[in-house]
């Protein structure tokens, strides 16, 4: 018996060619990609260890900010927890996030939206998952921002997070969107995605459990990592 | 009795964005003073700098133009086939002006696959940029090996006719050139790992 990761289901993930969302024409490629059974290199990953994390990494409030001020705009939890296919938690999982900030700008010489820079936030950050699979960062709500698409088009508020689990194979790369934001529906990012259950994993909760005590609204997002099967060896199938 | 569990959807991929430098590789765009180094500048922090290979090339978009907005990772065995946790990983954007990405590595060796048999040697490489709405990955493989009992490339084989586009040209000593192509002609075949 042998490990092999679970197949995607493409129903699932966002087609790569969606001439909607403008920039996939020339970048997606036109060809199937090429399915297989998993390897020793796709079962293996990088995993990061905790020290590599600062103390601040995951307070985008605190970790970029001058003198002690705040950057402007509500600050926010986001918090959730990662498993895999089978509800089993991840420890250890490593995720970065990027955003932009209150007033929809990015801290980055390609966006040339006419919006503030904050001097107090650069939205990055980063943490490691606790043994239960939980994650928590305190950000500031991100604003929408005009982007160049099939005219001027609006992002929906959203954080970009980037997991590493425990394999290669578990590695994903996606966006948090948040409940209520009617920019969502009409996002062809999103859209990109067939399957509207699919589409909704994507929008966190508002949690307003700890929004008393910390006086913070508080997001909800959970993320499921692909599991992995116990399977025969693929040679001794062919030789039955 | 894992098979009896239901199994939940994985979460979906959505396009990490032209802005990804921000939190993948902040240094590099000049935000200082959160993050110590970013992730993945050295994929063998430990090893003898002597025995690295390069691997340059571009990757081109369906217009021919070569791009400096996407970020590369990749992920390799050291230079005896073992895969560790704790090294073989590596983050590399293309140079904005020559358009080219380098990745100083050294050169993975054959490797015992799951079922005992061996892979040939390979990098898996994933590529995530704006246009782009899942992270895409491909391998490179290398001139002048054996690739004849590769599993991989067996499979691949069976599907298309050419495997040249996961193949990296020896270019001079230690130095192999590895272009990636998203469309056309030559487009590279990527895979669904």
């Amino acid at each position: 018996m042998v490990e092999a990761l679970i197949k995607r289901n493409p129903k699932k993930h966002p087609q790569l060619n969606f001439p909607d969302y403008k920039s996939s024409c020339s970048r997606a490629p036109k060809n199937k990609k090429i399915s297989f059974s998993s390897t020793s290199t796709e079962i293996s990953g990088p995993v990061f260890n905790k020290n590599i994390i600062g103390k601040l990494d995951n307070d985008l409030t605190l970790n970029f900010s001058k003198n002690n001020t705040l950057p402007i705009g509500h600050k926010i939890i986001v918090f959730g927890r990662i498993s895999d296919q089978f509800s089993n938690p991840i420890e250890g999982a490593l995720i970065e996030i990027w955003q932009a900030n209150a007033a929809g700008k990015y801290l980055h010489h390609n966006d040339n939206n006419n919006a503030p820079i904050d001097p107090n936030f650069a939205g990055c950050g980063r943490s490691i998952t606790s043994s239960k699979g939980y994650y928590e960062f305190i950000t500031i709500q991100p604003g929408p921002y005009p982007y160049q698409n099939r005219g001027i088009e609006w992002r929906p508020m959203h954080i970009h997070f980037s997991v590493f689990g425990k394999s290669f194979g578990q590695r994903l790369i996606t966006q948090m969107y948040f409940e209520g934001d009617p920019l969502i529906n009409s996002c062809p990012m999103v859209n990109s995605i067939p399957d509207e259950k699919a589409k909704q994993s994507l929008i966190s909760k508002l949690d307003t459990s700890r929004s008393n005590t910390q006086k913070l609204l508080s997001y909800k997002f959970d993320i499921i990592l692909r599991g992995t099967n116990q399977t025969f060896f693929e040679n001794k199938l062919e030789g039955l | 009795m894992s098979n009896l569990k239901i199994v939940l959807d994985e979460t979906p991929f959505q396009t990490a964005g032209p802005f990804l430098h921000i939190g993948c590789l902040p240094n590099a765009i000049n935000i200082e003073g959160i993050f110590d180094t970013d992730l993945g500048v050295k994929p063998f922090a430990k090893k003898d700098y002597d025995k690295f290979i390069t691997i340059t090339g571009s990757v081109f978009d369906g217009d021919g133009k070569a791009l400096d907005d996407i970020m590369l990772e990749s992920w390799q065995s050291d230079e005896n086939g073992v895969y560790s946790p704790e090294c073989g990983f590596a983050r590399f954007v293309p140079d904005s002006l020559t358009k080219k990405f380098n990745l100083y590595t050294l050169k993975p060796g054959f490797m015992n696959n799951v079922n005992g048999k061996a892979q040939s040697p390979h990098i898996l490489i994933s590529i995530s940029s704006r246009g782009l709405n899942m992270t895409l990955n491909t391998r490179i493989y290398f001139e002048g090996d054996d690739l004849t009992n590769d599993p991989l490339l067996s499979n691949v084989k069976n599907c298309r006719n050419d495997i040249s586009s996961l193949i990296a040209k020896k270019i001079d000593e230690d130095i192999y050139l590895f272009d990636i192509f998203l469309q056309g002609d030559r487009e590279t075949i990527f895979l669904d790992i």
